[in-house]
């Protein structure tokens, strides 16, 4: 009975405040939707970590007939510095930190630059001993590029020691500015919802204050009076938070899943499932945040 | 059933209290009238019985509780022990007369039988049997004040505070609403009614509490709405000192 009783009332009071209800589920959404967006973002950067750092590797770029850093002052690499880099790369002091080492030639350089770039003219302009040789070096740790660094940058024959990781770091940075940026619009729009909720409240409280009246004098409980107004913000903004989710997931699956992974063949993108791992997190910010908000604002504008 | 002891409120500290330290004792059953112009403290009275006011110091006891130890969740309980009526009826308008009387019981939790069987009691009480699906626009002035008693006692209280409830009614409706108190009084339940209206008073003989200025002044069994007995001593001092406040406040108007 009393169940029923605050279903009705909380029907009614929806009617009556309907365009505030609108706009209260409107801004939820936007402001969720943001926060959504964000927590895609890093969940995108998450992905793109795990995929590539397992890929990435620490090149020791040798000298060539055209280097110009200090270590190849003596010219290009000879056959001693290569056999010393390999022997110390083998050593217990560097084995520890790399899975495995492979030698890349000038030639076989040359041979990838040329299918990387085979739409580009540059490879014509490109000749063998422009490129160097390296050691491309797989790391059981990706942190610990430094060691190598350190170890190997300072040795003759060596050009630069370089860490693919360190483009991949400036990716993510940005993606992170991005993800940022969202949250705080986010904030910003989460903090218009709370005070819209805030409003709508009172203004449903306002126009119901001859029955709350009523309630208060017959001796209905706090529960009773106050519920079905905490209830018509909470409604209002899990509605909005709903909206929210499923517009993100309408990104996942055709935007990211549909067109950009099309465009980006190797490039993993999360799947729309792992969306809806976000969804319930919104509905709860959402929920909690109409349900506090309402609460503070029946404190002071609903006497009981 | 009502008991105040040495009560006094005061709203602001630079103003004369609203009540000032006022002693009476309400027994079960009881019918009272609460008589004394505007702003001689009866509206805050009903206030303090309500705990819609905390009073300034001393102790309101409603069925032998001390409100002031009444915890705020348990305020419901005690109210629910009390009814209430208004010169202004305060119906909800978009209700009709059963739903409106409904309401009061819905709001405590009470099932849907007991309200079907409740409320055409209730309404047969007060005189309004047949009139259920009215809206309250229908009514008359006197048919809504019924709704509003109906409403009040639909949950049985030991106790109904009117806060001049025949205010808005002409004289002839204004006996009926009393005919129905006392009725409802009659019943068992303690009856506390502010009013203005002397000839109610003077038709009823019931006992009359007279307040002025924030002190009762007269208190008598089965009395009239002005005194029978002169007023001497403190009393007479504080008669004088309001009746000269009074005229001032009516040549101010003037």
């Amino acid at each position: 009975m009393r169940l029923a009783f605050i279903l009705g009332e909380i029907g009614s009071g929806l009617r009556r405040n309907l365009s505030m209800v609108i706009s209260v589920v409107l801004v939820t959404f936007v402001s969720l939707t943001f926060v959504g967006a964000a927590g895609m973002l890093q969940m995108q950067i998450n992905q793109m970590k795990g995929y590539w750092y397992d890929k990435v590797q620490v090149a020791i770029f040798l000298c060539n007939d055209s280097s110009t850093a200090t270590g190849c002052a003596s010219g290009a690499v000879t056959k001693e510095q290569q056999d010393n880099l390999a022997k110390m790369l083998d050593s217990p002091a560097v084995k520890q930190y790399i899975s495995d080492y492979q030698f890349e030639s000038q030639a076989e350089a040359f041979k990838h630059f040329k299918e990387q770039f085979s739409n580009s003219p540059i490879v014509d302009s490109v000749t063998q001993d422009q490129l160097p040789a390296s050691f491309r070096i797989n790391m059981k740790n990706p942190e610990k590029y430094q060691i190598i660094s350190e170890t190997f940058s300072s040795q003759a024959g060596v050009e630069t020691v370089s860490d693919q990781r360190q483009v991949l770091e400036r990716i993510f940075e940005w993606m992170n500015g991005a993800s940022v940026a969202a949250m705080v619009v986010a904030g910003i729009m989460i903090f218009c919802a709370v005070l819209l909720i805030t409003t709508t409240i009172r203004l449903s409280a306002f126009s119901r204050r001859r029955e709350t009246g009523i309630m208060r004098l017959v001796g209905a409980s706090k529960t009773v009076i106050q519920l079905p107004f905490i209830l018509e913000g909470v409604i209002a903004a899990v509605v909005g938070a709903v909206l929210a989710s499923g517009t993100l997931w309408l990104v996942a699956q055709f935007w990211l899943n549909g067109d950009l992974s099309k465009q980006f063949l190797n490039t993993p993108f999360i799947s729309s499932a792992q969306v809806l791992v976000i969804a319930p997190v919104l509905i709860a910010l959402g929920g909690g945040l109409a349900g506090i908000s309402s609460l503070l604002t029946l404190r002071r504008y609903l006497k009981v | 059933m009502i008991r105040f002891e040495n009560v006094t409120k005061v709203y602001d500290p630079n103003a004369r209290p609203a009540l000032d330290a006022v002693n009476l004792e309400i027994d079960r059953g009881e019918f009272t009238f609460l008589v004394g112009a505007s702003g001689s403290g009866k509206s805050t009275f009903l206030r303090l019985i309500l705990k819609e006011d905390r009073a300034t110091s001393g102790s309101v006891y409603v069925a032998g509780q001390n409100v002031a130890n009444i915890s705020s969740w348990r305020v419901p309980k005690l109210r629910r022990g009390i009814g209430v009526v208004f010169q202004d009826f305060r119906l909800l308008p978009q209700k009709n007369v059963f739903a409106n009387v409904a309401f009061a019981m819905q709001v405590i939790g009470k099932s849907r039988s007991i309200i079907r069987e409740t409320v055409p009691e209730v309404l047969k009480t007060v005189g309004l049997e047949g009139k259920e699906r009215r809206m309250p626009h229908e009514l008359s002035g006197g048919e809504q004040q019924r709704v509003a008693i109906a409403r009040a006692v639909v949950n049985r209280p030991g106790i109904l505070l009117a806060d001049e409830p025949t205010g808005n009614l002409d004289p002839i409706t204004s006996m009926g609403i009393m005919g129905v108190l006392d009725k409802i009084n009659q019943n068992g339940t303690t009856v506390v009614m502010a009013t203005h209206d002397d000839d109610i008073v003077n038709e009823m003989r019931k006992r009359v509490v007279e307040l002025r200025n924030g002190v009762v002044v007269r208190d008598e069994a089965r009395a009239l709405y002005t005194s029978m007995i002169p007023v001497v001593g403190e009393s007479r001092r504080m008669k004088d000192a309001s009746d000269a406040e009074i005229d001032r406040a009516q040549g101010v108007q003037q």
